[in-house]
């Protein structure tokens, strides 16, 4: 990233195949839209050129990459309007009714999952995503929001409690 | 230890960042502790269950898209410096050309002031016809313009078009093809800052009817809150009566938002 900001844009291509998949999967497990979340990696991207010269090599490049996202994220729902829920807006969207534990196949798991994980509040599903399939240490996601290592832990702790709660609702089943 | 202390860790035992002794710590409380032996293994289960979710490939659009940007944006970068160095070769021409002493440099622009003011003279003399000569030449750059202008408020970027806004509001006597413009970017572009921009700009031309016209007619057909508070602060310092039925069916629309509608009712107060 270094010689990115220091003039050599050509290399960006380089940070692009390295994290666009990670950061496309975020976007998505964020929004539930395929199409919205290429839009919003490709806004990363422009955005990582256009303040290039911000980036100051002491944090990890990851960190500010996902300050990044978490902004174009933000931008993102202020122009939703009237703002639809996570669950609508995913094109194979869960069955809302809750189905037999016999009855569950890999898929109506998967769309469980994310029924679920969208009923989580947006800062508990981003440390969530950030800590589970973005393999970033809590470390980092507290750098990354500015807030204590501490709150970060007892919030991955509280965003599993309750999407195992959400999880088991929606499977029809008691609360753990 | 205390249960307390213990599900503290839970966040780094699901990551496996425990050092040992921690780890220990852990496995001797969960031995003895039920309740927390539970909640442990509530936890560990939907973590772990969260593996189940696939990680999907965008389309090839994505990279192509990217690689697209990135040229364009290395294009842009390179104009800048040729850009940026003409520039330097040209000032360091005319500090060559410049005397160093202070007194000097007077006389010389007084030099140049006076020839400047002798030639305007002999040729404003010799050429009468060059007065119509600057108005044609007006009339181009005027047209030119409103070209401008208008190809701009077409562009796909929303920043390409909000220049094209800006650029019609420099426009002293705009023509009815950019009026139609930039009513038309009013009512149908879909960023709404290129639409509030469109509405500032229509203020310097709410003298012409046709704008009048459109303001008002606009006013239905805006969703952005945003848009509707400008439109109705515009509509109402620019004392436009016919505005008053638009507003009323405004507030009758129930979806308004209520801080629009409060400005509407307002407004309405204002122009009755």
């Amino acid at each position: 990233m270094e010689e990115v900001r220091d003039g050599q844009v050509e290399r960006l291509a380089i940070l692009f195949e390295r994290h666009q998949i990670m950061l496309y999967n975020f976007f998505l497990r964020l929004t539930g839209n395929r199409g919205v979340s290429e839009d919003l990696v490709q806004d990363v991207f422009f955005r990582i050129l256009k303040y290039r010269k911000t980036y100051q090599g002491q944090s990890k490049f990851t960190v500010w990459m996902y300050q990044i996202a978490r902004n174009v994220h933000v931008d993102y729902l202020r122009k939703q309007k009237p703002e639809v829920p996570l669950e609508e807006q995913f094109e194979e969207a869960a069955s809302p009714e809750p189905l037999p534990a016999e009855k569950m196949d890999a898929e109506v798991d998967i769309a469980l999952l994310r029924e679920a994980l969208s009923g989580l509040s947006l800062k508990k599903r981003e440390i969530l995503l950030l800590s589970r399939f973005q393999e970033m240490k809590y470390q980092d996601i507290a750098k990354l929001l500015g807030c204590n290592i501490g709150s970060v832990k007892s919030t991955v702790h509280r965003a599993i409690k309750d999407l195992s709660k959400i999880y088991c609702q929606l499977q029809g089943g008691t609360t753990p | 230890m205390t249960c307390e202390k213990i599900r503290e860790k839970f966040a780094d035992y699901l990551v496996a960042g425990l050092d040992e002794k921690s780890l220990g710590d852990v496995q001797a409380h969960l031995a003895s502790c039920v309740a927390c032996r539970e909640e442990l293994e509530t936890l560990s289960a939907i973590w772990t269950k969260l593996g189940v979710l696939p990680q999907e490939q965008p389309s090839p659009a994505l990279r192509q898209r990217f690689y697209v940007m990135l040229e364009a944006y290395k294009e842009g970068m390179e104009k800048e410096k040729t850009r940026a160095s003409v520039g330097q070769a040209i000032s360091a021409w005319f500090g060559r050309l410049m005397p160093r002493r202070p007194a000097y440099q007077f006389a010389l622009s007084l030099m140049l002031v006076g020839a400047g003011l002798g030639a305007g003279y002999l040729l404003s003399g010799r050429h009468p016809d060059r007065r119509s000569e600057v108005a044609a030449l007006r009339q181009e750059v005027k047209d030119i313009r409103q070209i401008t202008a208008v190809s701009l408020l077409n562009q796909a970027s929303p920043s390409e078009r909000l220049k094209g806004v800006s650029w019609s509001a420099q426009l002293k006597q705009p023509d009815e093809k950019i009026l139609l413009a930039l009513l038309d970017t009013l009512n149908n572009d879909p960023n709404t800052n290129v639409r509030l921009a469109a509405v500032d700009a229509l203020y310097f031309f709410y003298d012409y009817p046709q704008v009048k016209e459109g303001l008002v007619h606009s006013l239905a057909q805006q969703t952005s809150p945003l848009v509707q508070l400008s439109l109705i602060d515009l509509l109402v310092e620019i004392r436009e009566r016919r505005a008053a039925d638009a507003l009323r069916r405004l507030i009758q629309d129930e979806k308004l938002n209520p801080e629009v509608k409060k400005r509407a009712e307002i407004g309405l107060a204002q122009l009755t």
